[in-house]
């Protein structure tokens, strides 16, 4: 059984496509068998010299096609010379007249012509199809390597999301062999996903949108519980492949195992957390220490111990703003800042919160102007913080003297207010950035305040978590005009 | 005759800051360091408030304010809780605290909230 599978695999001649090894010998032995059994049959069997005839013709045919395919070019050609060869040997050997003589030679050229025509033909589809399916082996082979060789997880799958290939990192980070024609996202049996502490649907899986939008879908984070009662943090980024038509014929996802950069994340969280409350008890018994001092002092009519102590006790008050803005940032990342909204009047907090900073602003007037009676429904305490950090920024910026204006007006279902300083503006590349994480400006030349650039990323969250929006209009040396936006309470 | 206060916190800086601020104002002051100590105390000075740490190194302050808000002979004494966290806010007034305050406060803020509570009735 072995064998005859062996032998029939021999003869196949597709079966070798791909393999590039041509034969010589077998296509020479078995074209002089096939000729010494028409001779045997002509001479010995029939007795007759010429009945070789068209079935020797067809056979000849039958096996160069057979042989260009199996060999190639040269198999081919093998076959057709020592057809031709035998062919010139019945002409040579059966003794015809002249003309037969002369017809037999004129055909067999032509025949043996068709005959080459044909290997050639044959013979070459089948190396170029050769040469096509190792060169695709070989991509493969190149991209298996490059694959198994990324320091993040690969998935590729087919058009409909079935995974057909994958890296050992996929495992590793996964804890769990994914089997070929797997549907990611499918069956939490294999692979139990979370995302936002939910169990991920179908749809959300990457892979599953990218091959529905044919878009690419980038970092997504997902929680894996894994099946060694692991966690494991990734980020999922999928892309479909597209054929030359735009038609999606595959799809890649990479996973990238984020849990080590969360750990230290939520340490540093932790870190920031705890330090932020452990400054806070000093602050206290400071604070505590220096309004009894002041208080004091205040009966001895000391004009430098008393301007000393307001010193002290205004760095605390800053000392503890900073605390207070360093645990809020935590909480932002953390995703505990919690908002306790009620209905109030905006414009009798911004009225509030500017009469409590006009000390602050010196000579600069803060004019308040717009709509009165406007009422929202938000987290008091926060849309003071973010109305305090427009107002001091707006204080530390203006020149002396100059009037800060403040407004407030309503506009398509949206509360808006905004607040102008005549400072020295901000250049158009970084207004984006203002609002980012701990930024600040950075250029020597500008003439800054230290601060470490919490307020207007603060703010900023704040206002994103009321649905709202905040943005600055600012032009270099003209001054800066910084907005919010609320959704209007419905009444 | 003088208000009595004690004050329970791990910390003692910010015990004698609480001390100097409240006798200034005319109270008498107990200071508890231990949170071990605490209900002992209490049951000895008999004050007329009490101020507590939610976070004490031992124990946890809101197991002494509930045990201080159980017993018969404490739990008619004004308790004014402080932490660190204004998260805890919630839990220590389940505790049974009459307030909570928010560390860092204001010495203004505090004595606000004492002379509400110790009122000569």
């Amino acid at each position: 059984m072995k064998v005859r599978s062996k032998v029939l695999h021999y003869l196949n001649p597709i079966a070798h496509f791909g393999e590039k090894k041509y034969s010589f010998f077998f296509p020479l032995i078995i074209n002089l068998l096939i000729c010494l059994l028409s001779e045997w049959y002509a001479l010995g069997i029939a007795k007759n010299p010429n009945s070789v005839g068209a079935y020797i013709i067809f056979i000849n045919v039958a096996s160069i096609i057979y042989f260009s395919f199996r060999d190639g070019i040269r198999g081919g050609i093998v076959s057709t010379f020592i057809t031709i060869g035998y062919y010139f040997y019945i002409i040579q050997s059966r003794n015809y007249t002249g003309s037969q003589f002369t017809t037999g030679v004129e055909a067999t050229i032509i025949l043996g012509l068709l005959y080459i025509f044909l290997a050639s033909v044959i013979g070459w589809l089948r190396q170029t199809i050769d040469t096509l399916i190792e060169r695709e082996a070989n991509e493969k082979r190149r991209l298996q390597t490059i694959i198994q060789q990324l320091p993040v997880g690969v998935l590729i799958t087919d058009s409909k999301g079935r995974v057909d290939q994958s890296n050992k990192q996929v495992e590793a980070i996964l804890g769990v062999k994914i089997p070929v024609g797997f549907i990611p996202g499918k069956d939490p049996a294999i692979l139990k996903r979370k995302q936002n502490g939910k169990p991920a649907t179908l749809t959300q899986s990457p892979l599953a949108q990218t091959i529905a939008t044919g878009k690419p879908v980038v970092r997504k984070e997902f929680m894996i519980q894994r099946k060694d009662g692991k966690n494991v943090y990734v980020q999922l980024s999928a892309t479909a492949v597209h054929n030359k038509k735009g038609k999606i014929i595959a799809a890649a996802e990479i996973i990238n195992d984020i849990t080590q950069q969360k750990e230290l994340e939520a340490r540093k969280d932790d870190f920031v957390n705890m330090a932020s409350h452990e400054l806070k008890t000093p602050v206290t018994s400071l604070k505590l220490y220096t309004d009894l001092l002041l208080k004091r002092v205040k009966q001895y009519n000391d004009e430098r111990a008393l301007k000393t102590l307001t010193g002290i006790k205004n760095q605390t008050d800053r000392l503890q703003e900073l605390v207070n803005d360093l645990l809020d940032v935590s909480r932002l990342q953390t995703g505990k800042l919690r908002l306790t909204k009620e209905v109030f009047r905006l414009d009798q907090l911004i009225v509030e919160t500017s009469d409590g900073l006009q000390e602050a602003a010196g000579n600069r007037t803060i004019r308040f102007s717009g709509k009165s009676a406007v009422t929202v429904f938000a987290d008091r305490f926060r849309i003071y913080q973010v109305l305090t950090n427009f107002l001091t920024n707006a204080i530390k910026y203006s020149p002396e003297g100059k009037d800060i204006p403040v407004r407030l007006k309503r506009e398509n279902g949206k509360v808006i207010v905004s607040v102008r300083d005549e400072g020295m503006g901000i250049a158009k590349e970084q207004q984006k950035k203002i609002f980012e994480k701990l930024y600040q400006v950075t250029d020597p030349k500008e003439k800054t305040f230290p601060g470490l650039g919490m307020g207007l990323y603060i703010s900023k969250e704040i206002v994103k978590r009321h649905q709202g929006q905040i943005w600055v209009k600012s032009e270099k040396e003209k001054g800066s005009t910084f907005y919010f936006s609320l959704p209007s309470q419905k009444r | 005759m003088k208000m009595k206060i004690v004050i329970v916190d791990d910390d003692e800086s910010i015990l004698d800051a609480l001390s100097l601020v409240l006798e200034e104002e005319g109270y008498t002051v107990e200071t508890v360091l231990k949170g071990e100590e605490a209900f002992k105390k209490v049951l000895v000075c008999k004050p007329q408030l009490i101020l507590l740490d939610v976070l004490l190194s031992g124990v946890d302050g809101r197991e002494i304010g509930k045990r201080l808000k159980q017993h018969e002979e404490t739990k008619q004494i004004p308790l004014i809780m402080i932490s660190a966290h204004p998260s805890v806010k919630e839990s220590v007034i389940a505790v049974g605290a009459e307030e909570f305050l928010a560390k860092p406060f204001e010495s203004s803020e505090l004595l606000r909230l004492i002379k509400q509570y110790t009122r000569p009735k």
